[in-house]
């Protein structure tokens, strides 16, 4: 077994959580202004949502009065009193990347360091919607890359699993709550069930998660909520499912020790995602669900927390547990 | 414009690069005779993209009072430092004997005290050292070695003779710089590496780990070996991160650590504990473990000292190793070398005035304003009076600090430190230099090629130091042509 410290694994972990949410982030901006280009006018859905996607409605209303494009833009992007805007995660994942340099690529760093030095340069710019764009695919790219260095110039031994885990945990998390975007923005208006808004919806859901090309290919060309549903939590396939997700993280548990606790979690989470009945489900059902799978998804933080990192926060370790 | 040398002078100080009448020195002629062909949009080109490479690298220097910004540039000189081979081999030579009889004096303290008892060394000037530590008394490491890793700092005066400035034997940082410059400097200036023979300086690590490797105390195994850092907010935690990295080390924090009922040092992974080997510590002696040194340390290892003391770890540098790292230690160095050794010093020492000694502290308190006086135990820079740029009322605060505790304060003349050519604005001008090479000892001793020459960037400014301002540029050993 490799040796990996507590702290660097928890380090480690905590940085591709935050590369991922900043790439979710951005591409939940791109695709929302893509879809709000297309919405008829008087269409019930606004900025807004995105802050409930993200769960930061109630962080945003303590520091802004008016929920307009500018103070969302400038909330999502680069307010570094939200923890989870893009400037912030990209300076968190930095953050730790600078206490790594030793066991990740040296180049890495230096991709997460410029990426950082852009972001401050220049993120301020995604507030003007010709501009948005360009900036955030960059962002999105430069991530990419970086991800991308991770995976083909890292050993892909014990200290790689806690950078999958971090990613696929976020991911999945991710994509619960875009799924959820239903239920924030359309509960009132169920009534038409081939409301057109809904299909624009869905497909910017699918753009936002890039998943609308492979939605076509594999399910179908014609939007419908319970495939688009169905698909996003339980195609076993497609790299931003839940279901991927949870095979990912059960791939990387496997590949650790000590893992009982952390794999029966899981299960748990597994379960639950099998037994949701989408067809039938009413979007305030599907709503319970979804928060479920996000409890299930925080406790397999938790215990992997507990499993792997804290043996770091204690100061004087059980001895019991010396092995030489 | 193209860069103009025909112009540079160095006025009244040895430079190294260019002699007085303004001629290349022969194994500087073709590095001047390329740079005046680069026309000056092609030479900014270079400099920006070392600048940027600097900072997306991350190549930084904390400085402590830079409040929020904990990363400042360390700004690279793009004209090199250049010495022949045949200089540089006695000054190797020079670097090798010093570190020997620096070891053999560090055993000597803390077992029979001979140089004592033989009245070479006097036996007052250890009661007050505050980096003489009383655990370590009786214990002898492994090859009688206790200070593995050693910066000299080496100065070059006016005529041309170079001399050793200081020995740092605790936590010498810098070779990172060294290692980087190289990189950099092979990265935007390629065709200079064809034209000139430069000698290269990229197996320090490798000769680094084979150091530490050797303290093992499981040899034939493949040792675990971590480097012990202050955490990220330490100026140098650059240079552990790379060193690791480079040596495949585990970098570690104090809190990473722990010392078991069986007195071996364990880190803490995901996997339960695990046993480390050697400890390369970049942490100084007062905060390396609080069971034995400062009780409110968070930085160090309880019971790290014992586990030491029982020959379960190796410590480089050893504890304890730090007492000949002392500026009034410094001033018996050449004597240190007889005595062990028998041989006379191949590096001379700055000639220096002992404030403990009677005369010597009379010399210095008439001539304040001529002398740099020092602290003996202060390190970057901090601390120090340059006698001739002092004003009168700092003066006058010295004298007091050294009449209140001679024992702590050396002084020596000032030196015409040398130049060598730097950029500057558009043009190049002298810039004072000096040069800090690494040596490295356990089982065979080993030294950089070259070191890190460190630089003071403002004109005419003597203070090198990085934590001060200063910059650094590539140090080239070279063939003769």
């Amino acid at each position: 077994m490799m040796l990996v410290l507590s702290r660097v694994a928890e380090s480690l972990y905590w940085m591709t959580r935050y590369l991922e949410r900043a790439e979710n982030t951005a591409r939940l901006i791109n695709a929302t202004t893509q879809v709000l280009l297309d919405l008829p006018r008087g269409a019930s859905f606004g900025w807004d949502v995105l802050l409930k996607v993200a769960g930061l409605d109630r962080l945003f209303e303590d520091e802004y009065s008016e929920q307009d494009e500018a103070n969302i833009m400038r909330f999502l992007v680069t307010d570094e009193r939200n923890p989870s805007s893009i400037v912030s995660c990209i300076c968190v994942a930095r953050e730790n990347c600078r206490t790594l340099r030793e066991a990740v690529p040296s180049l890495a760093w230096e991709r997460i360091n410029s990426l950082y030095l852009f972001v401050n340069s220049r993120a301020a710019q995604a507030g003007e919607r010709t501009r948005r764009y360009g900036i955030l695919e960059e962002i999105i790219e430069r991530l990419q890359a970086v991800i991308g260095l991770l995976g083909d110039c890292m050993s892909h031994d014990v200290a790689y699993q806690f950078i999958k885990l971090g990613r696929y945990i976020e991911r999945a998390d991710m994509t619960t709550r875009i799924v959820d975007i239903h239920a924030a923005v359309l509960v009132p208006r169920q009534q038409v069930p081939e409301d057109p808004t809904i299909g624009l919806l869905w497909m910017g859901v699918l753009k936002s998660l890039n998943a609308y090309q492979s939605y076509r290919r594999h399910v179908s060309v014609h939007v419908r909520t319970a495939d688009v549903v169905n698909y996003l939590l339980k195609d076993p396939h497609f790299p931003r499912t839940v279901q991927h997700c949870l095979d990912e993280i059960e791939a990387c548990l496997a590949a650790l020790p000590h893992n009982m606790a952390p794999l029966k979690l899981l299960r748990i989470a597994q379960r639950r995602l099998d037994a949701m009945p989408i067809e039938i489900l009413a979007p305030a059902l599907r709503h319970e669900y979804l928060d479920a799978v996000q409890s299930d998804l925080a406790a397999i933080h938790a215990e992997i927390a507990a499993e792997y990192f804290q043996l770091y926060e204690q100061p004087d370790a059980p001895q019991a547990a010396a092995t030489a | 414009m193209n860069l103009d040398f025909s112009t540079y002078r160095s006025g009244d100080y040895y430079d190294e690069l260019i002699d007085v009448e303004g001629v290349p020195r022969p194994w500087a002629r073709t590095l001047v005779e390329h740079l005046s062909s680069l026309d000056g949009a092609e030479l900014n080109r270079r400099r920006a993209a070392v600048d940027a490479a600097i900072i997306t690298m991350g190549i930084t220097f904390t400085v402590y009072s830079d409040g929020s910004n904990i990363d400042r540039a360390w700004p690279l000189d793009i004209i090199p430092r250049i010495m022949p081979k045949e200089e540089w081999r006695h000054i190797e030579a020079g670097l090798k004997q010093r570190l020997t009889a620096l070891n053999l004096f560090i055993s000597d303290l803390y077992n029979a005290q001979s140089i004592i008892k033989d009245g070479v060394f006097p036996a007052e000037i250890i009661a007050g050292s505050k980096n003489f530590r009383p655990q370590c008394v009786g214990h002898m490491p492994r090859f009688g070695v206790w200070a593995h890793i050693c910066g000299t700092d080496l100065v070059r005066d006016r005529d041309g003779t170079v001399y050793v400035l200081e020995d740092n034997l605790r936590v010498p940082s810098g070779v990172s710089y060294m290692l980087e410059n190289r990189m950099l400097m092979k990265r935007v200036f390629p065709e200079l590496f064809k034209l000139c023979d430069i000698l290269p300086v990229d197996d320090y690590t490798t000769r680094l780990f084979d150091t530490l490797a050797a303290l093992s105390p499981r040899p034939g195994e493949r040792p675990v070996i971590a480097v012990l850092t202050p955490g990220i907010y330490n100026s140098a935690y650059f240079e552990h991160s790379y060193l690791a990295q480079q040596m495949g080390a585990v970098l570690v924090e104090g809190p990473d650590l722990m010392v078991a009922a069986d007195d071996c040092v364990y880190m803490k992974t995901i996997d339960g504990l695990r046993r480390i080997d050697v400890i390369y510590r970049r942490v100084d002696d007062d905060f390396l473990d609080p069971e034995t040194f400062r009780a409110d340390s968070a930085l160090g290892v309880r019971g790290l000292l014992r586990a030491w003391r029982r020959g379960n770890v190796g410590i480089a540098n050893a504890p304890g190793a730090g007492v000949a790292d002392d500026k009034v230690v410094y001033t018996f160095v050449p004597k240190i070398i007889r005595y062990y050794l028998g041989e006379d010093p191949i590096i001379p020492n700055v000639p220096s005035y002992l404030c403990i000694d009677a005369d010597d502290r009379s010399f210095v308190l008439a001539n304040l304003d001529r002398l740099v006086v020092k602290p003996a135990n202060e390190s970057g820079g901090y601390g120090m009076l340059i006698g001739p740029r002092a004003s009168a009322a700092e003066r006058a605060e010295y004298r007091q600090r050294i009449q209140a505790d001679p024992r702590n304060y050396m002084a020596q003349p000032m030196l015409m430190l040398s130049t060598a050519p730097t950029l500057a604005g558009d043009g190049v001008g002298p810039r004072h230099l000096d040069l800090r090479p690494f040596v490295l000892q356990s089982d065979s001793l080993y030294v950089t090629t070259g070191g890190l020459t460190r630089v003071a960037m403002r004109e005419g400014s003597l203070v090198v130091n990085s934590s001060q301002g200063g910059g650094s540029k590539d140090t080239w050993i070279v063939e003769a042509q």
